[in-house]
């Protein structure tokens, strides 16, 4: 065999090796990956937080970059502005959070005010009858309104709580007079739907006995909320070390690509961050409006700054939740504008006893306006999903990870599905398929 | 300043600046300084120019790029040889052999049009990779920089339009003299 063959053989056989190296080493990092995402599924949804803070945050970052400024110390400027902003941020809402006073008083509050508006919807005529839509009201509602009752009812500390603030206590001005009526008249809400049996009389005696109330497991409880807490410290250090990562990483997953991809990799990854990145800052800009549109009209329709700051935020934020945003927009508004007193709409002309009416049709403007001009014109079609993925996406994020599963669930979808685009649309184009 | 602080001053960040620098890093800036293709640039822009480049390694007979295939890239030879060819039906035609210090693929850099050869390493070869979208993102972050290498890209065009179009005035002058 001439010394070329031999050579030719070697170079053969060492290609075999290095398949089977690459195939076995894969095989054990996929079992790898596998096990430690099973083990650390706590860690996850920090990681992703983390990773999306950092993604969302890259363009500002890159935006004020300084030439002669070295990148470690522009990164930590950028992250000392973030720190600021959030840190006054912070202190602004928590002006808006409710101390122990404001929430009792907000209890009841709410109870009194749910009741009353109750009342006022199946109140009957000054005759005494009642009409087939007031019937059907009081026998859907009623039940529901019990149970809202026995929610926010007062239990004996809390009571007790009420009555001390009702006086002034630690150091705070006494209650208002008419929250102390409200407090009182609560006291004497009945049951609005009666239960058949205790109508019948007693109950009956071969019911069976309540099930003892159980103890939660509270040294668990603690374990797993300080995990949950030591486990989410994760989300800023992940976005500080992607903040001061300057393509390192990048370069680094490339450098594990072969030669015969390498391009193709490049180019799929770029398409992949520009969607994605389009698509995220898209929604982020598209949620900040949809929360504009509502505080602003909440602030027309005379609800204090503050809370309709509030709702704005949350609601803003929830839109990102398709369907079930604009629900708890609506739910949430027509809540608190239930509760509401001496509303002054800026907007003449308006009832303030309508104000209920008034925040239905503000969130429907708001969801009106999101999907003709807002979505259009900002996410344009980056993402087209359609309707029904987007459902089982929401129902399916729920079940695995709950609220954090739906909000996640969207762009879930529109990685994978930009990813799988891209990437048999590249291998075609590449020749490789 | 005086001239001798400003020396010394001048001394101390140069030296610093080497410090900072590893050495596979400088090597790679000393070698840009010698591509025709960022001849414009000072040290630091190709310091910045290094940072977004990617090296590969190419064993003898393996492909490059083929042609067909959407460009994305330029290429630089750090070392080892390339050979630039195009395949037809039946034969292969090999329009050039290029080594250390040439560069091929440039057009990538404008678009991703198709290859229109084929590359393919004569024997192990490293190179230095520039990939189209990360030069625009220079654009943004250091337009002169990136203007400074679009320029040449422009030039490095210009004049290969140049030959190209001397050329075709030289055939069709040999084909009317034919005709004649």
């Amino acid at each position: 065999m001439s010394n070329g063959q031999n050579l030719e053989e070697k170079e053969r056989e060492r290609k075999v090796r290095r398949k089977i190296f690459y195939l076995i080493f894969g095989a054990l990092a996929l079992i790898s990956c596998g096990f430690l995402i099973w083990k650390l599924s706590i860690l996850i949804l920090p990681i992703i937080v983390g990773a999306l803070m950092a993604f969302l945050f890259r363009p500002v970052k890159e935006r004020f970059e300084v030439r002669w400024l070295p990148h470690e110390i522009q990164v930590l400027c950028s992250f000392a502005a973030i720190g600021l902003v959030l840190f006054f941020a912070f202190n602004t809402f928590r002006k808006h959070i409710p101390d122990e006073e404001q929430k009792l008083e907000f209890k009841v509050r709410l109870k009194y005010k749910l009741n009353d508006r109750y009342r006022q919807l199946v109140a009957k005529s000054p005759e005494g009858k009642t009409n087939a839509v007031t019937a059907l009201l009081e026998k859907e509602l009623g039940p529901l309104m019990d149970k809202m009752n026995q929610v926010l009812a007062l239990n004996a500390e809390e009571r007790n709580l009420f009555l001390k603030y009702a006086a002034g206590y630690n150091g705070k001005p006494p209650i208002q007079s008419k929250f102390v009526d409200y407090f009182r008249a609560n006291q004497t809400t009945g049951k609005y739907v009666i239960p058949e049996e205790t109508a019948m009389g007693a109950a009956s005696p071969t019911a069976p006995a309540a099930p003892a109330p159980t103890q939660p497991p509270v040294a668990e409880e603690g374990t797993s909320l300080e995990s949950k807490f030591s486990a989410w410290i994760l989300a800023p250090l992940i976005f500080l070390f992607l903040g001061f990562d300057n393509g390192q990483i990048r370069r680094f997953f490339i450098s594990l690509v072969p030669n015969r991809y390498f391009e193709l990799s490049l180019t799929v990854l770029d398409r992949l961050d520009d969607a994605i990145g389009r698509y995220l800052r898209g929604t982020l800009m598209e949620c900040f409006l949809v929360g504009l549109t509502l505080a602003l009209g909440l602030i027309l329709l005379g609800i204090p700054l503050g809370i309709a700051v509030a709702i704005g935020v949350v609601s803003g934020l929830l839109n990102a939740i398709p369907f079930l945003g604009a629900v708890i927009a609506l739910v949430i508004g027509v809540s608190y504008a239930l509760i509401a007193e001496d509303v002054r709409p800026l907007i003449p002309g308006l009832n303030p006893n309508d104000l209920a009416l008034y925040v239905v049709i503000l969130v429907v403007i708001a969801h009106v306006l999101d999907d003709v001009v807002f979505q259009p014109f900002i996410l344009g079609g980056a993402v087209n999903v359609h309707p029904l993925v987007v459902v089982i996406a929401i129902i399916a994020g729920s079940l695995i990870m709950g609220l954090w599963g739906m909000l996640f669930a969207i762009p879930t979808v529109v990685v994978v599905k930009t990813a799988v685009e891209t990437f048999f649309k590249e291998l075609k184009d590449y020749r490789i398929i | 300043m005086s001239a001798r602080k400003f020396a010394a001053d001048k001394l101390l960040w140069e030296t610093l600046g080497r410090w900072k620098r590893s050495s596979p890093e400088l090597d790679r800036i000393q070698f840009l300084k010698t591509v025709p293709f960022f001849d414009r640039l000072s040290n630091r822009q190709l310091k910045t120019v290094s940072d977004i480049m990617f090296e590969r390694n190419y064993d003898t007979d393996e492909s490059i790029f083929e042609e067909g295939q959407p460009g994305a890239a330029l290429f630089l030879i750090l070392d080892g040889k390339i050979a630039i060819e195009i395949c037809r039906e039946t034969s292969t035609t090999r329009l050039a052999v290029l080594e250390r210090g040439a560069f091929f693929g440039e057009m990538a850099l404008l678009d991703d049009t198709p290859r229109s050869a084929n590359a393919r390493a004569l024997e192990p070869t490293r190179t230095l990779a520039l990939y189209r979208n990360d030069l625009n993102g220079l654009m943004d972050r250091h337009a002169r920089t990136a203007c400074q290498i679009y320029r040449s890209l422009a030039s490095m065009i210009g004049d290969r339009l140049r030959s190209t179009n001397e050329l075709v005035q030289m055939k069709i002058s040999a084909d009317t003299a034919r005709l004649e």
